[in-house]
């Protein structure tokens, strides 16, 4: 009977662990690494005069601290330091490898295409994203574009205030 | 006047300039090789003026996810970014046909980004920006002025391309560099400035603007953009940019950007929305960047890269010349007064080389107790004491005056001299030129019908500074005025040559002509003809005296004649066997025996026989040849005898015909001529050759012979044979 008992009660442990283990695999198959999404993103710029623009998009937090750097539009690292608070707050102090998310400068008048990787766990979460342009020897707009990283922003059209005249996003 | 303005513009820029400039051409230099290496990539291979845009989207759009643009570069390398099945937007080297992945464009090396600030910018942003421009425009006016200079100095913007005269290494190839590489300075130039002042916004520029019109049709939303007409007709090769429509949304449409306008174009329909040409000052940047990078175009990136090279020699032998030109014509007037001096040396110089005769000519007469006083010709006045007026003037370009001489003419008329005055021009010219020497021939011309002015020598030419000519002038005016002239140092070597080294193996002593034969053997292996010339300076008074050369086999054969107070004659006639001399050898192409021709006519007297005697030996090909040679009597032939005999018995000499003028017959070669001169107006017209060497006085009686002649029955006149290469004159 007690060895009946205690046989029922090992197989039940077995049984929890069993489940534990799943659920801690289960749970770090979905935190670990957290899922980006493809959206498809235009700027359009403004009719302005003068050289290329130079664009920085990145995630921010509450705080205004940098989170991650989406996009860089320019490949010419002498004019990054005009991109003034992402090089203070950030690009400045950690030079993450931005290799592949480097794109060449387009002029006034033109807009551009390219794919923004945003990760899922960043959006509705109290996010935001902003948008830097500067230009050679003219002004730089430290919030072009900012908004909420909300789902419901990242499938609209939204004014700039700078060099941008506006951009547009939608899941590729 | 003019002349003078440009000069001192070009050296003033080009001083101003020269720092940035120098950056500006290392730096030039390193990035030309940036489209070279760009172009030589392996993302090409096909003939995209064959594929149509439709053909490409289509492919790209069956192995893409996403496509969001395509772009086409100046080597027809085809760039699109597109989202690939792993989610991840690359920007890759597609083929055309396929769409597979060639490769993605490599980061720019860092050396070349480096660069590439430094060049149009120097690290300044801009700032330096505006410096490099400034400095690019003054590089097109330093073109522009320098452009001016040669055509001046060749004498007419028709000569521009003609014979260049030789003065030194530096200036030469400065004019003759020039010349070629003119044409990439200014288009380097013009396009830099250019795209500084685009940077500037120094330029209209007309942004596109699109109206955006929709005409109401039916839109079918299956369409595929392979399927649309207008990317069908558009080929890849006019095509720079595509932007796809950003959503399936048809509202969203292609952006195309062509070489010369840019579409909207609607993504179901192939509707054009809207067409707009670019403005003038777009095209203009397009091409200033081709033209000043070179993109596209590896044999334009190597014109550009000789640019570069070419402005550094620029910069380097225009110093040298500027600082020889401030030295040569460094006057010292204040060593001497004007009132005190009996001889006056006047100089017309446009480059300095004429004052080196000047000055030497100055420290003879100060040797010989004289007072001297030398000037520009433009400084021209009275002169209490004055007793000779030497002036020794250059002419420039098409027979105009030099600089330092524009004034002459009209001081010369207003200013009487205080008392006569024996007078004696010395004209510096180059018979490469038409107008050979007119400047010089002019002035004498003036003082000759001014009173008070007598003659000492009739005008005295010397071509291409030739230091043995002046010598000789020196020595005239020595005999007429009883004043010795010793001149120091004259060698003017117009080439930097080196001498070559030769040891005598053979002498003979001098016949009953004074002459005797001298056959010398090179130390090293030399590439010279019969008809060169050697120049031999003796140590005693270092003045170069130059004999035609024959050559046989490798050994040099020089005919001497020996004069009792000759300098280098009697050099040459102590010469012991074995002994070695340096010779300078210098080119005489004019006078090289014709590779082919049907009859060859010699003419010679004396020791102007010797470099035929070679070119018979070179006769190799038995080209029929008529000698005529003049001497005194039957014994001066026998030095030449062997040879002779010898190219009559292998049969390289047709026919010798000899003219002795100390023998009862007193017969001048000219004589023979006229006898034969049947054989010698055949030979014109037959394309056949006449060469002539000897004496100046005897070519001269030759000539007249057959120019009586040519008038009636040939139809060219002796100027046009002698400029085709079928009259050739080596004559002294």
């Amino acid at each position: 009977m007690v060895s009946a008992n205690s046989g029922k009660n090992m197989k039940t442990h077995i049984k929890n662990l069993i489940v534990a283990i799943g659920l801690i695999f289960v749970l770090g198959a979905f935190t670990i690494p957290p899922k980006n999404i493809n959206y498809k993103c235009m700027i359009q710029l403004t009719n302005y005069t003068g050289e290329g623009a130079y664009i920085v998009v990145s995630i921010l937090d509450k705080n205004n601290d940098y989170i991650e750097t989406l996009y860089v539009q320019g490949d010419d690292n002498e004019w990054y330091r005009d991109l003034e608070e992402w090089w203070k707050k950030y690009y400045g102090k950690k030079r993450p490898d931005i290799d592949a998310i480097t794109g060449e400068t387009v002029t006034g008048g033109q807009r551009k295409m390219t794919i923004l990787r945003i990760p899922e766990d960043k959006i509705d979460s109290g996010y935001k994203i902003r948008f830097e342009s500067a230009v050679e020897d003219q002004e730089y707009y430290k919030d072009d574009v900012e908004f909420d990283l909300t789902q419901d922003n990242l499938n609209s059209k939204i004014e700039g205030k700078g060099f941008i005249r506006y951009i547009r996003m939608i899941p590729q | 006047m003019t002349l003078s303005i440009w000069r001192y513009s070009h050296l003033l820029l080009a001083l101003i300039s020269s720092l940035f400039l120098i950056l500006a051409s290392v730096t030039g230099f390193i990035l030309s090789f940036e489209p070279i290496q760009k172009a030589v990539l392996p993302y090409g291979g096909h003939d995209i003026k064959k594929i149509s845009l439709a053909q490409t989207i289509d492919a790209l759009n069956s192995t893409y996810d996403e496509v969001l643009s395509i772009e086409v570069d100046e080597n027809d390398f085809v760039l699109a970014s597109v989202v690939t099945n792993k989610g991840n937007n690359e920007t890759i080297y597609i083929d055309p046909l396929t769409g597979d992945n060639l490769g993605s464009p490599k980061p720019e090396s860092a050396i070349f980004s480096f660069t590439r600030t430094l060049h149009r910018s120097l690290f300044l942003k801009g700032l330096g920006r505006a410096f490099v421009g400034i400095a690019s425009l003054l590089l097109c006016f330093i073109a522009i002025t320098g452009l001016l200079l040669i055509i001046k100095r060749q004498g007419g913007l028709l000569r521009l391309f003609s014979k260049v005269q030789k003065e030194y290494f530096e200036m030469y190839y400065h004019v003759i560099l020039g010349r070629w590489t003119l044409i990439p300075i200014i288009i380097v130039s013009v396009t830099g400035v250019y795209l500084s002042a685009e940077k500037f916004n120094l330029l209209p520029l007309n942004r596109l603007k699109h109206q955006i019109s929709i005409s109401e049709t039916k839109i079918d939303l299956d369409k595929k953009p392979a399927d649309l007409a207008l990317l069908k007709q558009l080929n890849l090769h006019e095509v720079r940019l595509v932007n796809f429509p950003f959503s399936e949304d048809p509202e969203d449409y292609f952006e195309i950007s062509l070489k010369d306008k840019e579409l909207y174009v609607h993504q179901y329909t192939g509707e054009i929305l809207s067409e707009v040409h670019y403005p003038f000052s777009f095209l203009a940047k397009q091409w200033s960047l081709v033209l000043h990078t070179g993109r596209g175009s590896i044999i334009w990136s190597i014109a550009l890269l000789t640019v570069s090279i070419s402005i550094l020699f620029f910069i380097y032998s225009g110093l040298i010349m500027w600082r020889k030109r401030v030295n040569n014509t460094k006057i010292d007037t204040a060593a001497t007064d004007k009132d005190e001096s009996t001889h006056i040396i006047l100089v017309a110089s446009e480059t300095g080389s004429t004052f080196n005769f000047a000055k030497q000519l100055k420290e003879a007469l100060i040797n010989s107790g004289k007072t001297v006083y030398m000037s520009h010709m433009n400084e021209y006045t009275t002169y209490d004491k004055a007793e000779h007026l030497i002036i020794l003037a250059a002419t420039y370009g098409n027979g105009e005056s030099t600089s330092n001489a524009r004034k002459f003419k009209s001081k010369f008329e207003t200013i009487d001299p205080l008392h006569n005055l024996k007078y004696t021009v010395v004209g510096f010219g180059s018979k490469q030129y038409p107008n050979y020497c007119a400047f010089a021939i002019e002035i004498d011309n003036l003082l000759r019908k001014k009173d008070g002015f007598e003659e000492t020598l009739p005008v005295y030419k010397i071509n291409n500074q030739n230091a043995t000519d002046f010598h000789d002038w020196t020595e005239k005016w020595s005999a007429k005025t009883g004043v010795p002239i010793k001149l120091k140092n004259t060698v003017v070597k117009n080439k930097a040559s080196k001498p070559s080294f030769f040891k005598v193996i053979a002498k003979t002593n001098p016949n009953g002509d004074n002459t005797f034969l001298l056959k010398l053997r090179p130390e090293k292996k030399l590439s010279f003809k019969s008809g060169d010339l050697a120049g031999i300076i003796p140590e005693k008074d270092r003045i170069e005296r130059s004999y035609s050369i024959a050559r046989i086999k490798d050994d040099i054969l020089l005919s001497i004649k020996r004069h009792d107070l000759g300098v280098c004659s009697n050099y040459l006639n102590q010469l012991k066997i074995n002994t070695t001399i340096p010779i300078y050898i210098h080119r005489n192409k004019k006078f090289h025996f014709p590779k082919k021709s049907p009859l060859v006519i010699l003419i010679a007297n004396g020791t102007g026989l010797a470099p035929f005697l070679g070119m018979l030996h070179e006769n190799k090909k038995h080209i029929p040849v008529h000698l005529f040679l003049g001497v005194r009597n039957k014994k001066s032939v026998e030095i030449y005898k062997d040879e002779l005999d010898n190219a009559l018995k292998s049969n390289k000499l047709t026919q010798l015909h000899v003219a002795y003028s100390r023998e009862n017959s007193n017969d001048y070669v000219q004589d023979l001529i006229k006898e034969n001169l049947n054989l010698v107006l055949d030979t014109f017209t037959a394309g056949g050759h006449v060469m002539i060497c000897g004496a100046l006085q005897m070519q001269n009686a030759v000539l007249d012979i057959i120019e009586n002649s040519t008038q009636t029955s040939l139809e060219k006149s002796l100027i046009e044979y002698e400029e085709n290469g079928q009259l050739k004159l080596d004559c002294y």
